[in-house]
């Protein structure tokens, strides 16, 4: 099985470190709420020797170490472990998983990405994974160049040209993502090809037979992983039809093949948050809220129905999204848009956010909470270079055009990544 | 470039038990005072992080108990040593560990480690190197907060950056000025209600209001003059609020202050269509011109005032708020005063402008005020 990871190849969009540091996200208003942090905590030392301090996940040992001390010299160690880090960090939304599997991946990436010497020249697999990691971060051009790195030694590889495909997808480079879908399908099987095609003839004026020819397609020679794939790029699609009921469908089937994919689940909670369905979002989410993407719906949910936990909610978010602006990064720049607009009622800085986001990334979502930030702030000639963009691709989708008639109460989708 | 001093500070000063753990990347918090040639600090390290660095878990069952963290503290010491130094010009300062204790955090708990640093020589420079973590977690880093001669820097540490060297002589007011200077001229070009409420007091400065109806004011003094009452009263107004707010003084809900200056509008605008006020419209600048600067100041207080040079930002901040409303009102006033003659200005920009400001502005305090 070729793509034992195809479920999770799509990924598109995933974390930009240091992308944009863009100075007018200076006055985001992430930190406004934490100035007023009620609350403080002061060191103790515990009274109990027993006390838990810390639960570990499979892969968070220090004495794990064995394995990757020998994963330096064998790349048939690097690869799965890595795998599976990279596997623990999207079922976790942990990012420490991220940075675990770079160091495994440090000494068979060659320089370029680390000064660990290499045993021998880069391996095109790591140099995949390695991709993922970065396309996890939203380092979409470190990732863009990675696979060019990769490709150089293995040309063949419908991986690497499938990861290619997701990252310019991501970055609105449909052109060229579609010259990466047709690379794919010439090492890859037709049906997964097809999937990689259609879904981007959806983004680009097509999306009526795009939904036709995806549904159309027999899922028999498909794996499980791209059975979900293909549901949930119909639902995405139905989605963008406005036909939510379909949407529904497809999301369902799709999590019911591959329950830990956070991104369909997020995008089910904003059909579900759309239809002010908030009861479904919190049942739908619960024991999620570690992965940011998912609390930030819950938030919302739980924030409509005056739940009392929603401060709580509210203050993880902020922390997270401090967390990611102290260190001078934007991992969850289009949460943190949403999260400013809709949970914190704080369009200006909504747009700001928005407006670094759509620097970085395109997806349709990406438009469409720029669009709605603009509205809400009294400015939305400020969301011209998505509504041009969505004009110029010939992109169809109905939230778009209902949030520029009235800008508000939107529910775009999540960000897709690790 | 928010004001990371704060930004930091916000996030040391959040924490808390958590049933349910959101995840944040792998960060520790290094917090140094330095005083002379001695400091002292802490440095916050996650179980988590500190489980990978130097392994807690000694009877491997997958939980971390502080009975697991005490045995290993000599370890975990040991590994501070070789990947953590402070350095001044004279060399390597002696770390000297305190107590362990446990700090929790909205992420989980952290293992707060208490030392005190003694240096040499004069402290003109202070190198941190922050090795921890680079073999194993890559993405990890360190957030430091430096304080010293009462001015408090931060920094990212580790990464492609282990080794970094901190100036202790000269805080930079200059780029503190020019760094708040900007953010008040961006913030009023971005912050439209401002300049609509402004530019809804000044469309008919160029005016009187005679047998009902608007005329051109004769010549260019009684228009300077109307103009030069409405900016002053505005500009006096919302820099008193702002220092206030700015320094604490005084804080208003931001939902409300939102509210009323989008109200403040409406009724700016509204006055122009049917006229209350003709004569002394820089009464209505003042009065809402104090709303207006805890708008300002909520800008502010999402990116805090650095410590050292908190006059002096919000000096330049308010300058900046004035520049750029100053620019805007040189390119609009000259014009209508060119064109306020015309019917067109009379009988259409001032009523139909301003009806269109004020339907605008409707929008907007009922969204506001609905949250």
């Amino acid at each position: 099985m070729r793509f034992a990871e195809g479920g999770v190849l799509r990924r598109r969009s995933a974390k930009g470190w240091g992308a944009t540091k863009a100075m007018t996200l200076a006055v985001t208003a992430v930190m406004s709420g934490m100035l007023s942090a009620p609350l403080i905590a002061k060191p103790y030392v515990p009274a109990d020797d027993a006390r838990v301090l810390a639960e570990l996940p499979a892969g968070a040992h220090h004495a794990e170490l064995s394995a990757r001390r020998l994963a330096r010299d064998r790349l048939d160690v690097a690869v799965p472990l890595a795998q599976f880090y990279i596997a623990q960090a999207r079922a976790s939304g942990d990012l420490r998983f991220l940075g675990y599997a770079e160091a495994v991946l440090a000494p068979w990436v060659g320089p370029a990405t680390s000064g660990a010497p290499a045993p021998g020249a880069p391996a095109p697999a790591a140099l995949v994974l390695q991709a993922t990691v970065q396309q996890s971060r939203h380092e979409f051009a470190a990732a863009l160049g990675t696979l060019d790195r990769s490709l150089a030694v293995f040309p063949r590889d419908p991986q690497a040209w499938l990861t290619r495909a997701t990252v310019l997808r991501v970055l609105g480079r449909y052109a060229e993502a579609q010259t990466a879908c047709t690379e794919f399908a010439r090492f890859a099987d037709h049906a997964v090809a097809v999937i990689c095609e259609q879904s981007l003839a959806g983004l680009t004026g097509h999306l009526d037979s795009a939904y036709t020819a995806l549904a159309a397609l027999s899922g028999q020679d498909l794996t499980v992983p791209e059975r979900a794939w293909r549901e949930s790029e119909l639902g995405e699609m139905a989605v963008r039809l406005g036909r939510d009921d379909e949407a529904e469908h497809w999301f369902s089937q799709a999590l019911t093949l591959s329950p830990q994919d956070f991104y369909v689940r997020a995008a089910y909670a904003d059909l579900l948050l759309r239809a002010r369905r908030d009861a479904e979002v919190r049942t739908l989410l619960q024991g999620q809220e570690s992965i940011e993407p998912l609390l930030l719906r819950l938030a919302i949910a739980q924030q409509h129905l005056r739940d009392p936990n929603f401060e709580r909610s509210r203050e993880l978010l902020q922390a997270a999204f401090g967390a990611e602006e102290a260190r001078g990064e934007a991992v969850h720049r289009r949460e943190q848009a949403r999260f400013l607009l809709e949970v914190q009622a704080q369009p200006a800085a909504a747009l700001d956010a928005a407006l670094a986001n759509w620097a970085v990334q395109r997806e349709p979502d990406d438009a469409l909470i720029l669009v709605a930030a603009a509205h809400a702030a009294g400015t939305p000639g400020r969301a011209a270079p998505a509504i041009a963009f969505a004009r110029a691709q010939g992109l169809h989708d109905v939230r778009l055009t209902a949030a520029q008639g009235m800008g508000q109460d939107l529910a775009p989708g999540t960000d897709q990544g690790g | 470039m928010v004001n990371p001093v704060r930004r930091l500070l916000a996030l040391l000063l959040l924490g808390l038990a958590a049933n349910v753990q959101a995840h944040v990347a792998s960060n520790s918090f290094l917090t140094v005072h330095l005083d002379g040639a001695n400091a002292d600090g802490a440095l916050e390290l996650a179980v988590r992080d500190a489980e990978i660095a130097v392994g807690l878990d000694a009877d491997r069952d997958g939980k971390v108990t502080w009975g697991e963290v005490r045995g290993a503290q000599g370890a975990l010491l040991a590994y501070l040593d070789r990947h953590l130094e402070l350095a001044g010009a004279d060399g390597r300062c002696a770390l000297h560990f305190g107590a362990l204790q446990i700090n929790e955090r909205v992420d989980g708990n952290y293992l707060w480690q208490p030392f005190t640093a003694a240096c040499a020589g004069a402290m003109r420079h202070l190198t941190i190197t922050y090795r921890l973590l680079d073999q194993e977690d890559p993405s990890h880093r360190g957030l430091l907060t430096l304080t010293a001669t009462g001015v408090a820097q931060t920094a990212v540490l580790g990464g492609a950056r282990p080794v970094q060297t901190f100036d202790l002589r000269h805080p930079s007011r200059w780029s503190a000025f020019a760094e708040y200077f900007h953010v008040g001229v961006w913030h009023i070009w971005s912050g439209i209600d401002h300049l609509l409420f402004l530019l809804s007091l000044l469309l008919p400065a160029v005016l009187i209001r005679r047998d009902h109806r608007w005329q051109a004011v004769p010549q260019a003094a009684p228009a300077l003059f109307n103009i030069l009452k409405v900016v002053t009263a505005f500009t006096l107004a919302h820099s008193i609020t702002l220092s206030l707010a700015a320094f604490d003084i005084i804080r208003l809900p931001s939902r409300l202050t939102e509210s009323i200056i989008a109200g403040s509008i409406i009724v700016g605008a509204l006055n122009n269509v049917f006229p209350i006020v003709t004569e002394a419209r820089w009464r209505i600048a003042f009065a809402f011109g104090l709303l207006h600067g805890f708008g300002f100041a909520a800008v502010l207080s999402e990116m805090g005032l650095p410590a050292g040079a908190r006059l002096v930002s919000l000096v330049a901040f308010n300058l900046g708020v004035e520049a750029g409303q100053l620019a805007v009102v040189l390119a609009v006033m000259p014009l209508a005063y060119l064109a306020r003659a015309s019917r067109v200005y009379q009988r259409g920009v001032v009523p139909w402008g301003s009806t269109a400001i004020a339907a605008l502005a409707l929008v907007w305090f009922v969204q506001r005020a609905a949250g």
